[in-house]
């Protein structure tokens, strides 16, 4: 399990992304000690931080600066300034990513795993059962026998993977979706939830996808 | 500067002299004076009377007519006393003084002004930064706990957060020197940060969105470049038609000189006589009044922010069936240094 550092003096607000990010399968810890937060997050060594630009005693974007001398852990800025200069700004320092408040939940997650995955072993070939998944090539196969899949149905597949043995809702899958430039409807993501599904029923499994009704959608 | 007016003010010194002049040659008359000493002697008073009546003039006409001519050819009047000479006669003196007094306190009077202005913006930034802050706790905890949270409260968070931002954008357009970049961005990216933000509302109110051909990188600030974009996408959602299929389309053309954008929606469209007054603050027009909920200040701070940005915005309508805005980027080689 990827543990998370959140660094973040509003209660509320830490409290909620402690609990967003544990629904979605990440350990987290709240940063307590901000006076010396640097020696605190090196002794907890996190995959990954969520880091706040205005946080007591030292601002984000100079903790960064320092932390960055010693480690390289992968770093999200969360501010609600929202200005070019401070994304800038922090990406010079060394922050792998910048989102602005109020962010979008499903969103945050995105970027997350986004920046895990660069930071991480990623391979190239997944693997489900005994199927090989071709994210690239944009293929599936098992046993020699291979089916092309389509840029959306890659897309819905490849989540439903990362977050196996979970519901995915609807919206999630909309989501990724979107966020990988396939602006599609309602309509279309059930058209391509059902192929995907004859698809992957084409290699031998049938009942892979299972509808949770009103939920959304797992991958067993 | 004219004589005759000049001439009309110092009436009552020529009329003296005229009576005293009168009095003068009825006084030669009486003690029988020699004729040619009465016109010597007019001729030297008349003489000495335009010669003292016409240095004035030229001298007050030197003065005006430069404070005149100077405070037309400036764009900022209240400078004009930089521009000019102090006059070398009293009451030039003395005006001269007056305004300087008055321009003094003015300037004072402005500069306060200023002071409380900018105190005031800086406020509403920080301010906006703190209420983000409210907010992001509420999207998380309505998204974490959506069994207990109404899906129609979600809505009427977006709503506020878009608001706020609008505030944000109208503060920083009227006082851009500060907070923009201009840098390589991709289009494609602007796009998908705007989709995703009205992903649900296009989503519930089923509005296709169809992006083509948008691979192309523009010199621009992304951030107000998505606030721009979102202010138009909003506009299409928002005056879309109530019935059949609404769409909205994404476009981009690469020519010589310039990048275009173009959204185009299929929704009510904008009366003719409404179309070249969109941009203008305040203006909520036909469209306006009959949705009630605008303000008739997105596409004024839109419009700002471009022209801040050297963008151009376009917009083009027929009634009852397209709306289309186009944005116009510009290749100059004076981004190449941002390169």
């Amino acid at each position: 399990m990827k543990k998370i550092l959140i660094i973040e003096d509003e209660e509320i607000v830490a409290n909620e992304l402690c609990n967003l990010l544990n629904n979605s399968g990440y350990e987290t810890f709240l940063l307590e000690d901000f006076k010396d937060a640097k020696e605190e997050i090196l002794k907890k060594s996190p995959d990954l931080i969520l880091l706040d630009i205005n946080i007591p005693y030292k601002n984000g974007c100079l903790l960064l600066q320092e932390l960055r001398k010693e480690s390289a852990i992968p770093v999200v800025m969360v501010t609600s300034r929202n200005s070019e200069t401070d994304e800038v700004l922090s990406m010079s320092y060394g922050a792998d990513d910048f989102i602005t408040k109020p962010y979008n939940p499903n969103i945050l997650l995105l970027r997350i795993a986004a920046v895990l995955k660069r930071s991480g072993s990623f391979s190239e070939i997944q693997t489900y059962k005994e199927l090989e998944i071709h994210l690239q090539k944009g293929i599936i196969k098992r046993e020699g026998k291979e089916v092309i899949l389509t840029k959306n149905e890659m897309i819905i597949l490849n989540y439903l993977l990362s977050h196996q043995n979970k519901i995915v809702s609807r919206d999630e899958l909309m989501t990724d979706l979107w966020n990988n430039d396939e602006y599609i409807n309602d309509n279309a993501l059930t058209v391509n939830i059902s192929r995907l599904r004859s698809k992957l029923k084409e290699v031998g499994y049938p009942n892979a996808i299972e509808t949770r009704k009103k939920v959304g959608y797992i991958l067993s | 500067m004219k004589l005759t007016r000049f001439l009309k003010d110092k009436l009552y010194f020529i009329l003296t002299f005229l009576g005293v002049y009168l009095i003068l040659i009825l006084m030669f008359l009486a003690f029988r004076i020699d004729s040619s000493l009465i016109i010597a002697t007019s001729i030297l008073l008349f003489f000495f009377v335009s010669i003292t009546l016409l240095i004035e003039y030229v001298r007050k006409r030197n003065f005006y007519t430069h404070l005149l001519s100077n405070i037309e050819a400036l764009d900022k009047a209240y400078l004009v006393l930089e521009t000019i000479e102090k006059p070398t006669f009293y009451d030039g003196e003395l005006l001269y003084q007056a305004l300087y007094e008055i321009n003094k306190s003015m300037n004072e009077f402005t500069k306060n002004l200023e002071f409380q202005l900018d105190d005031f913006k800086e406020y509403i930034e920080m301010w906006i930064h703190e209420v983000k802050v409210p907010i992001s706790s509420l999207v998380l905890m309505t998204h974490n706990h959506q069994e207990k949270f109404d899906k129609r409260i979600v809505t009427e968070l977006k709503r506020i957060e878009d608001y706020v931002e609008q505030v944000l954008y109208y503060v920083r357009s009227e006082n851009a020197e500060k907070d923009y970049l201009i840098k390589e961005v991709s289009l494609s990216k602007v796009i998908s940060h705007v989709a995703l933000k009205n992903k649900n509302d296009l989503l519930e109110n089923k509005i296709d969105f169809k992006v083509q051909d948008v691979n192309y990188k523009v010199y621009t600030d992304s951030k107000w470049c998505e606030f721009i974009l979102n202010q138009i996408v909003n506009n299409s959602i928002k005056y879309r038609k109530k019935e059949g299929i609404s769409c909205i389309q994404i476009t981009a053309e690469e020519k010589e000189d310039c990048t275009i954008l173009i959204v185009k929606d299929y929704g009510i469209g904008i009366p003719p006589g409404d179309l070249p007054k969109v941009f203008l603050k305040s203006f909520t027009g036909y469209n306006g009044r009959i949705m009630t909920k605008s303000t008739g200040m997105g596409l004024f701070i839109a419009k700002n922010l471009c022209e801040k940005l050297g963008h151009r915005i376009e917009i083009e309508s027929k009634q009852g069936e397209y709306t289309k805005v186009s944005i116009t980027f510009s290749k100059h080689h004076f981004y190449d240094v941002v390169k």
